[in-house]
């Protein structure tokens, strides 16, 4: 479907929204105002929970806060559209302060504090003489459902076209890496936190807005109707019912949710909480993805489209290029000059010391072989150069700047690209995703997302995955999320490359191949690297001199058949006897 | 001030922080070992305890009797509860098996407390024992209480070497710490997830009766006893029961002395804040070291 | 004791073992030697039953043991010593031998393998009250293996068994696997270090993603013109 049709179809259904009114009966109206003011905040819920990966089960409160700060401020006599927009720079100035304590926390911890908030908002609002304590805050009577319709259309409209937008976007991408993995996110040069603090300001923005058209509406709130929990919770459960991070997923769960509450409360006068209970439960059990991820739906022809994730709706932008090969910046010669300086680095977890009193100096153009036991130390010193970890003491320095106190994503922007032994893939995202992500986030040259999702086709092809440009990356194996890996890294654009154990698992011929990679990275765009490895045979290729590390230490540094011959190394990385074979 | 008041609130403060921490014993325990939130955990107090004062006003049997029958009862609900909706679950995804064990304990405690009000009637009850008093010099203190009181802390004891000692509490254990590396020993993890949901659900039973018989329960205060708990636990650290308690009565103690102090009103914001601001200083919780 | 024929072993849509045989023989040591991701870890879990073969078999004693749960092969004379210990970092050096001997057999005879455990390793006597996680590299290993010994097994699986043990330890550590070994334990072995690795056992196959490539003793490997190839690769 084009954009267009998306367009006309939106504008189609809000026009018959606003058709209702004057034909159906205030019942209908009343009914559909629920539902619109539901989709607005199971939605806007949906940002920060599909989209950033964050359960916010405190989106409720600001709801009420933006009900609260509406009604109020029409009670002492400030202009109407005034009221809206006090409502909304309260919510969001609340939204901004509960940022910063709520996204130092993680996963279920988060979840933890943000229940906590919903009674809190509760208790202060029984509470406090302004709010009205226990009676709530009473309008004066005044017949407003029709305005409040239209106006609820409105929102919704807004609601539906912030949706997209963040389908479209960089920002939305930000958030998608976050979702998947914040550490990866950084390395891509993603500012985190802004990310996450500016979701969350958005959504409470829009449950605001909500808030406040529903107390204009029922021209009567007070603390349970608006901070209750068993209110709080249907606009998630709705979100959830129909798919988080699907596009249809609001949608979708709202109207079944609506009518099913709907149908519950004319013909049953008991239970109506305990049978909507039994449906959450039963999604809950039997679909926790979301109906829309169902087989059912996906696989139908008509409707299958509901179910579409993410990624089918932006195209890339076709033949972007910036050079022949790989689209990255020939860096400027300086060669022989050092790009990596560590002075007496140390990093240690608890008593465990990882890196011992590191000191080594990297120039430009180096290819330089980093090889060492398990547990030696290797991974920790990656960790601290591209920023993962901060060391304990020590400096380091690259490209003449200390790196004392940076973060992940400063370190990536000033020309660190690393890969993950461990493969950190944005596993629900496509391959080509995967790699513009990186090329969306790189100051001044940063690409727009078509633009990006264009030049990724190159890295793509270059690492040898074109075939699986939108394959998702957890659907890869091995050898080819490692492939991922390393075009990650290019797409960041690095003045030096820390690559952590790529041939391991790679036929002799891919091995050659890798080698040849590394060489013409070196060559033709200046890019220096240090390189984690097991098998000598492969740094045997390539590398100009190689590092050996074992417990936290250096202890050997030299061209590789000097190394090979040392007493030491022989000792401690093939054991005791020194091999036949050499 | 009176002296005599003020250790008749902290007596209070401590009934409640103790019963408080029972039901975060159980929900401790149930974190630690499934990692699932079950916002279901508190509302099983309140259901517990309608069940056991519409018994009693039924029957009028010793409380401990019907302990003895609700044990049982919750437990296997706890169970079932976690072996037919939960545990095929954790064949999901880790986002699905996150979603999923939120919407089935929140669906299980809309039902939970709307079926315990549509059976037993919305409104507050409790199990109204005769009060017999007490008197050390100024110092009035129901019977009732001061068995509880020694109920309370005769079962952490019996509770804490249980886990400590016994093949089941160890398993518990190694599980929260080491899911794989219990597996190595020989433990079935799934049906230790599973006896660990009937265990604390059986816990909570105790809790309940107890709780009816010095407070009014009804069907609709379990969420915020489930909040109460987690905080407890956070404040706690996960899955140390002698942490939990201390927690608990430092909860009921805080709650009791701003009531009186204060404003009764107050009173319920101590845990919110207390967990709000511990979950700031320690990200990770308080007193538990993260293991991988 | 234990045979593996054409086994193939899948985490979710990856194929991590494809086609993997071979012998252990009542009382012997053999090695599992190979690179890094080569599946050797993989291979320790699915004969214990944490990962359920795809394709081929497993037989211990006779028996087929595809689709039985660790349980119920520890409880038939497997144990483990796995890659990273898995300990259980805030119970005492005593209860992580306890929860050794958790299954229904081993119970009764807690008291006399914890003495076993301590005549081995005397430092976890004179450590026995103290948190695993508080205990150094090498102290943390040696319990990894006396944990495994509290179920009394026939076969033991070591998967790096030396890995973050301090050199001083290591010779400590192989003294005692030899003792365990001498006692009559089967053993297989998983190593990174093949000098050390084929100095322990008295055979050694080698895999390659995934599949067994090479097998032999000592002298066969090292005399091979591949095998030197594959973990030197000094052509």
């Amino acid at each position: 479907m084009s954009n267009y049709r998306y367009w006309l179809g939106g504008a189609f259904v809000l026009a018959a929204l606003a058709l209702i009114p004057t034909s159906g009966s205030a019942y209908t109206t009343t009914l559909l105002f629920t539902m619109l003011i539901s989709y607005t905040l199971a939605q806007s819920w949906d940002w920060v929970g599909g989209e950033a990966g964050y359960i916010n089960l405190a989106h409720f409160a600001f709801y009420g806060i933006g009900a609260y700060a509406f009604c109020l401020s029409l009670l002492n006599g400030i202009p109407i559209a005034l009221c809206f927009v006090i409502a909304v720079v309260v919510t969001s100035i609340v939204a901004l302060v509960v940022s910063f304590p709520l996204f130092r926390l993680r996963g279920d911890y988060f979840a933890f504090a943000t229940l906590a908030i919903l009674p809190l908002t509760e208790l202060l609002a029984f509470n406090f003489d302004f709010t009205g304590g226990a009676d709530g805050v009473v309008l004066p009577p005044k017949y407003v459902l029709f305005e409040a319709y239209y106006l609820a259309i409105g929102l919704v409209g807004l609601t539906a076209i912030a949706t997209v937008w963040l389908i479209r976007t960089r920002f939305g991408y930000a958030l998608k890496a976050i979702r998947n993995d914040e550490e990866a996110a950084e390395i891509c040069g993603i500012r985190i936190f802004p990310a996450k603090s500016g979701v969350l300001i958005m959504s409470a923005g829009f449950a605001s807005l909500a808030g406040a058209l529903q107390g204009w509406q029922l021209s009567y709130i007070d603390p349970t109707t608006v901070f209750g929990l068993d209110v709080a919770l249907i606009p998630i459960a709705m979100a959830l019912l129909g798919g988080s991070g699907l596009l249809w997923g609001a949608v979708v769960g709202v109207i079944i949710l609506s009518l099913f509450n709907q149908l519950l409360i004319v013909s049953l006068p008991i239970l109506q909480t305990a049978i909507f209970g039994l449906l959450l439960l039963l999604i809950g059990r039997y679909m926790p993805g979301g109906l829309l991820r169902s087989g059912i739906i996906r696989n139908n022809r008509w409707i299958g489209f509901l179910g579409r994730e993410h990624d089918r709706f932006v195209k890339a932008t076709a033949g972007v290029t910036m050079t022949d090969g790989l689209p990255l910046p020939k860096q400027s010669d300086m060669k022989g000059q050092p790009v990596l300086e560590c002075r007496n680095l140390t990093m240690a977890f608890g008593g465990n010391v990882a890196v011992d009193n590191i000191s080594l100096t990297i120039n430009a153009g180096e290819i330089v072989g980093l090889v060492g036991t398990n547990g030696s130390g290797k991974t920790t010193l990656f960790n601290c150069i591209s920023k993962v970890f901060e060391q304990k003491s020590g400096d380091i320095i690259f490209l003449g700047q200390n790196l004392a106190g940076a973060r992940r994503d400063d370190a990536s922007k000033l020309g660190i690209g690393r890969t993950f032994q461990i493969p950190q893939p944005f596993s629900d995202l496509t391959v080509a995703e995967n790699i513009a992500m990186p090329l969306m986030y790189r100051g001044a040259v940063s690409a727009s997302l078509p633009d990006a999702l264009g030049l990724a086709t190159q890295f793509a092809e270059y690492v040898g995955l074109t075939d699986h440009l939108s394959a998702r990356a957890d659907s890869l194996n091995l050898q080819q999320k490692k492939a991922l890996e390393l075009a990650r890294a290019l797409a960041c654009r690095p003045r030096l490359l820390l690559v952590d154990e790529v041939a391991s698992g790679l036929t002799p011929m891919e091995v050659r191949n890798f080698v040849n990679h590394i060489r013409e990275l070196r060559d033709n765009y200046g890019i220096t690297i240090i390189w984690v490895e097991h098998i000598f045979s492969a740094l045997a290729q390539v590398v100009d001199r190689v590092i050996v590390m074992e417990q936290g230490s250096i202890i050997a540094d030299g061209p590789l058949d000097d190394v090979v011959r040392d007493e030491r190394v022989l000792r401690t990385y093939l054991g005791s006897a020194a091999p036949e074979a050499v | 001030m009176d002296a005599s008041i003020i250790i008749q609130i902290a007596l209070g403060g401590i009934l409640l922080g103790g019963l408080y921490a029972m039901v975060a014993f159980g929900l401790s325990l149930i974190y630690g070992v499934a990692r699932i939130l079950n916002f279901a955990h508190g509302t099983l107090l309140a259901v517990g305890g309608v069940a056991a004062s519409a018994i009693f006003t039924a029957t009028a049997w010793n409380p401990l009797l019907i302990m003895a029958l609700l044990v049982p009862v919750l437990g296997l609900f706890g169970y079932v509860f976690y072996d037919k909706l939960l545990q095929p679950l954790t064949k999901r995804s880790h986002f699905e098996y996150t979603v999923g064990s939120v919407l089935v304990t929140v669906g299980a405690l809309l039902i939970l407390s709307d079926v315990a009000a549509w059976i037993a009637g919305p409104a507050p009850r409790n199990i109204p024992l005769r009060f017999e008093a007490m008197e050390f010099g100024d110092v009035i203190v129901s019977t009732t209480q001061a068995w509880i009181l020694g109920g309370i802390i005769v079962f952490t004891i019996v509770l804490h070497f249980y886990i400590k000692k016994s093949w089941f509490g160890r398993a518990m254990r190694a599980v929260t710490q080491d899911h794989t590396g219990a597996t190595i020993c020989g433990v079935q993890a799934d049906r230790v997830h599973a006896l660990t949901f009937a265990f604390g659900s059986g816990i909570v039973a105790i809790a309940a009766v107890l709780y009816t018989m010095l407070f009014p329960v009804d069907p609709y205060m379990g969420f915020s006893l489930t909040v109460k708990a987690f905080t407890i636990i956070i404040l706690g650290g996960i899955g140390n029961l002698v942490g939990a308690l201390i927690a608990g009565i430092f909860l009921g103690l805080a709650e009791g002395f701003t009531s009186f102090f204060w404003a009764t009103q107050w009173a319920p914001a101590i845990s919110i804040v207390l967990l709000l601001v511990i979950l700031v200083i320690f990200p990770q919780g308080f007193g538990w070291r993260k293991s991988k | 004791m234990l045979t593996i024929e054409n086994l193939a072993v899948d985490h979710g849509k990856l194929r991590a073992i494809w086609d993997l045989s071979l012998n252990v023989d009542t009382g012997a040591r053999v090695g599992l030697l190979g690179a890094n991701g080569a599946g050797k870890s993989t291979t320790l879990g699915a004969i214990l039953g944490i990962y359920p073969p795809s394709e081929g078999d497993i037989r211990y004693d006779g028996h087929s043991i595809v689709g039985n749960s660790p349980p119920l092969n520890v409880e038939s004379g497997i144990a483990l010593v796995p890659e990273g210990r898995r300990l259980f970092g805030e119970m005492t050096v005593r209860e992580n031998l306890e929860m050794g001997a958790y299954t229904k057999s081993a119970r009764a005879g807690v008291a006399d393998n914890i003495d076993h455990a301590f005549a081995l390793f005397p430092i976890l006597k004179q450590k026995h009250n103290d948190m695993a996680g508080t205990l150094s590299g090498g102290q943390q290993q040696m319990l990894a293996i006396c944990r495994a010994l509290m179920s009394s097994p026939d076969l033991l699986l070591l998967d790096e068994p030396f890995l973050g043990v301090a050199p001083i330890l290591v010779d400590e550590v192989m003294e005692a696997l030899r003792r365990i070994s001498d006692e009559g334990v089967t053993m297989l072995l998983v190593e990174q270090n093949i000098h050390r690795a084929l100095d322990f056992v008295e055979h050694a196959y080698v895999i390659e993603n995934g599949r067994s490539v090479l097998d032999g003793a000592k002298d066969t490997l090292l005399n091979d013109p591949g095998f030197s190839n594959k973990f030197l690769g000094l052509e």
